[in-house]
Order: C-alpha cells, then structure tokens, then sequence
C-alpha cells in the first residue's frame, strides 16, 4: 500500500468482482450471494496480503529503507511489524467496503454478529496470506522475480479457493482445493456469514488456517534477508 | 595498528574485529580507535573490508569475533544502546518513497526519542538549505540534496560518533565542498566522525588520521602527513609518485596498482 492510487486499485479488483459477478440472468450459477462475497474477500486478501505485502517489502529492502531503519534503535520486530499492521489495517477496510458493498448492491445484509465473525475471519486469513508473502519474500531475493511469481501465485491461491465445494474437476482436486489456503478461508467465511452451519469442517479449515500461517511465517522468518544482494 | 599519539578519550574502540561471510573472511581482526572530536578516514580499494567492518560497528552484521565499546558502551552486549550513540549515513540509502521531508524528519526523530516541534524541523531542514524541499518526497531530491538530508537524519539525535560511509560518492565539487564544511562543523561541534572514502583529496581535506586497509586488514595508520613522511622514502611509492608525494602514492604503493572489482 504505497500510495492512495494503489490502494484504490487494489479495492477495486474485489469490488469489481462483487459486483460483476452478479450481473445476467444466469449469474446464479457461479455460486449464492455468500460465495460471491467471500471470493471478492479471498482475492482482496491474496492482493494486499500475499501479492501487495511481499511486494512493498521486497522493494524496501532493494532501497535500502530497511537498512536505513536498522541503523536506529528501533527493534527489528517493529521494522516488520509495522508493515503487518499496515496491511492489516488495509485488509480490515477492505472487508467492511466489500461488505457495505454487498448490503447495497448484492443485498446481502447478515444480522450484526456475522458481520464481526465475517471481519475477524478476513483478519485470521490476512494472517495466513500475510505469511505466504512473508514466506515469498523470505525465499526470492529479487523484487522483479517476486514480481513475476506474484503473479503466478494468484491464479492457484484464488482458483483453488473456487472448487472446494464442488468435485466437478474430480474428487483430487475437490481434496486439494477444500484444504488449500483459499479454500479454507473460503470455508471459514461462508461459515460466519451463516450460508453453512460451524462444522467438523469449519474447525478443521481453521486449524489449518493457524498451520498454514505459523508454517510460513516460520520459513518467511527463517529465510529473509534484510538485504537482496 | 595504532599511531603513537597520547592516550585521549575514545568516542570508538575496536579490537580484534572479524567478519566473515560464510568462508569468506571480509575483516580480520583489525584493530582501531577513534579519539573524541577526531575525524577518522578508513581508505581501501573496493572489497578491502571498509563497509563490512562499518556494517558490524553500526550493528547491521554479527562480527565472527573482536570487541567494540562505542564511548563506554559495550556494542555487542547492549546493541540498542550502542545504536541510540551513533549517526548512521549509509554508503546507498533510501527513505519510504510516500514520506515527504517534513514526515522523515519526524519518523526518524521519533525512532531516535526525540521530541522536535514544527519550527524545530523547519528550523533543522533551513539549515542545510532545504526548507522550500519540505514538502517533496526524497526520491525527488537531488543527489546533493539527498545527501544533506541524510547527514541531517543521521545526526537528528545529536550522536556523539558520525558513521560516513563514503559520504560524497557520486556528488559534484560544489556538493562535496559542501559536505566537507558540515563534517568540519561537526568536529567543531565536539562530535567524532569515522568515515570510509576512495577519495584521497577528500582524506587529506578532512580527516584527522587515516588508516588504509586491504584484504581486511590494516596495514597502516597515521596523520595524512604523517603517513606521506613515513613512506616517503618506499621504492614503492617513489614508483607510484607522479613528482611530489601524495597520500594516493602511498595508497597505491600499499594496497598495489592492479584493478580491484
């Protein structure tokens, strides 16, 4: 989140997708109004936090800002940690327009608590797509790579999240893409906003939430250079 | 390595300092000392070990081995507080491209505990010419202009010791005179200055005593008079010298005349 033009940018593409996605007669076959809000949320969450945060980080340690920062007293927990709460602050935003979006134009109004339990479930998978670009990050040195592989990235993190509920592309990839991180949080989110009843499967998908986020928070950590040469 | 001068008040202490970098030994085990209001050039050629040894004295490397004690702080057990006593100008340095002046001068000021109120930053940017700046991100400063506004971060918190790594790399005469005026008005202002260059001229314009250090080690530490006299009379550099000896003659007959990457 660089600039007010970025931002705007990146709120865009789930708006965007929110809105379209609701558009024409058959629009109801790509999923209820729930699963198009959770996958505006899912692609808004894998733009600020995988794509947008790895980003911003690899271009602040090819400057130099983040040696600058070393230099000064500050720990260097606070270094990264400010750029979490950042993007963190970017998600929770996006999540209530995604949301105050949804009420207005999908007419989709959920009663109070699952508005809270819907923005703390984006939180808890910024978290886990905060540390995939962590690990990211950690791994390629280079800003113009990581750019690159970016972009790779979103198509299977935000495609996976589409076919955890349905075995069209057979069971495998059903398997795959139900216990992927997209399609987690994808499950955790159709959950708080009430389409799906909390089950056995909710739980599960949030402990591999909390797996997927201290796993590669640990490699992002483990593997990160504060310089890229 | 050290000059026989008398014993002052150290604003630096280095011994036995090694860096390695996997088998690969940048610094080994060098000694040096920076006295109080002293400004101290450290000369080499590229890949000599000057920005690794500086590196480890500012904290942004673990040294394999040696001891640092920065006034009467001990750098490697109290890193913060060793820190919080130097001015750091890095050899390429940037700030968050989205910050104006105004905001940097405040960021930095605040990570450095100090309070500094509006006028106060006016103030500071005024001095080093840069006040109609204040509100322009540093991306759109010019080299020079970079420059003083990185020299003003670095002493923002009025440090007792300056870190300059190759301070006036890439600036023009104007610039550079410039800078060597602000690093003689820091000495007058009591601070100690340790500064890396490959610039001799600007070694024998400013600094105190130099110390010229190739394969990580120092191989000799003087006044810059002191060390033309020293060596004046080397095969060496009477090879090297162009008529009249200088502290590049010297430089070159020390750390030899091949091409270093």
């Amino acid at each position: 989140m660089r600039t007010p033009l970025s931002l705007v940018l990146t709120f865009a593409l789930p708006l965007i997708l929110l809105v379209a996605t609701g558009l024409g007669k058959n629009s109801a076959v790509l999923g209820g109004p729930q699963f198009r809000i959770s996958l505006a949320l899912t692609v808004g969450l894998v733009s600020i936090g995988t794509v947008g945060y790895s980003l911003a980080i690899a271009r602040d340690r090819d400057t130099g800002v983040f040696q600058r920062l070393r230099v000064t007293p500050a720990p260097t927990w606070t270094i990264m940690g400010s750029r979490w709460i950042v993007h963190l602050g970017a998600v929770l935003v996006m999540a209530i327009v995604v949301l105050a979006v949804a009420g207005l134009f999908v007419r989709v109004t959920l009663p109070p608590q699952d508005y809270l339990f819907t923005v703390l479930v984006a939180l808890l998978g910024s978290a886990v797509f905060l540390s995939i670009g962590q690990a990211i990050v950690g791994l390629i040195a280079s800003a113009d790579t990581l750019n690159a592989a970016g972009r790779l990235l979103y198509v299977p993190l935000i495609g996976l999240s589409l076919f955890g509920d349905t075995d069209r592309l057979g069971t495998t990839v059903e398997l795959v893409s139900r216990w992927s991180p997209g399609g987690c949080l994808e499950a955790l989110l159709s959950a708080a906003m009430g389409a799906t009843a909390w089950s056995d499967q909710s739980w599960g998908a949030l402990f591999a939430s909390v797996g997927y986020t201290v796993v590669f928070a640990v490699i992002g950590i483990r593997w990160f250079r504060w310089v890229s040469h | 390595m050290q000059s026989d001068a008398p014993a002052l008040t150290s604003a630096l202490r280095v011994t036995g300092l090694r860096v390695t970098y996997g088998p690969i030994v940048a610094v080994d085990g060098i000694d040096l000392e920076v006295r109080e209001g002293e400004i101290y050039g450290l000369l080499g050629p590229n890949g000599a070990g000057k920005t690794s040894a500086l590196s480890a004295i500012e904290g942004l490397l673990r040294p394999a081995a040696g001891d640092m004690v920065i006034g009467d702080i001990d750098a490697r057990a109290h890193r913060m507080q060793a820190k919080a006593q130097l001015g750091v100008q890095l050899q390429a340095t940037s700030f968050h491209s989205n910050l104006r002046l105004l905001e940097l001068v405040r960021l930095f000021a605040g990570l450095y505990g100090v309070t500094l109120s509006a006028a106060q930053i006016r103030e500071l940017l005024e001095e080093i010419n840069l006040q109609p700046e204040a509100s322009k991100r540093f991306r759109e400063l010019s080299g020079g202009q970079q420059q003083r506004f990185s020299l003003l971060i670095a002493t923002i918190h009025d440090p007792a010791l300056v870190l300059l790594d190759e301070p006036t790399a890439g600036l023009d005469p104007q610039a550079r005179r410039q800078l060597w005026d602000r690093i003689e008005r820091f000495r007058k202002e009591g601070r100690s200055i340790l500064l890396t260059t490959h610039s001799m001229e600007e070694a024998q314009a400013v600094c105190d005593r130099v110390a010229i250090m190739d394969h990580g080690k120092i191989l000799t530490v003087g006044t810059p008079a002191g060390l033309i006299a020293a060596h004046r009379d080397d095969p060496r550099v009477r090879q090297a010298a162009h008529g009249g000896v200088t502290l590049e003659d010297v430089f070159i007959a020390l750390t030899g005349q091949e091409l270093r990457d």
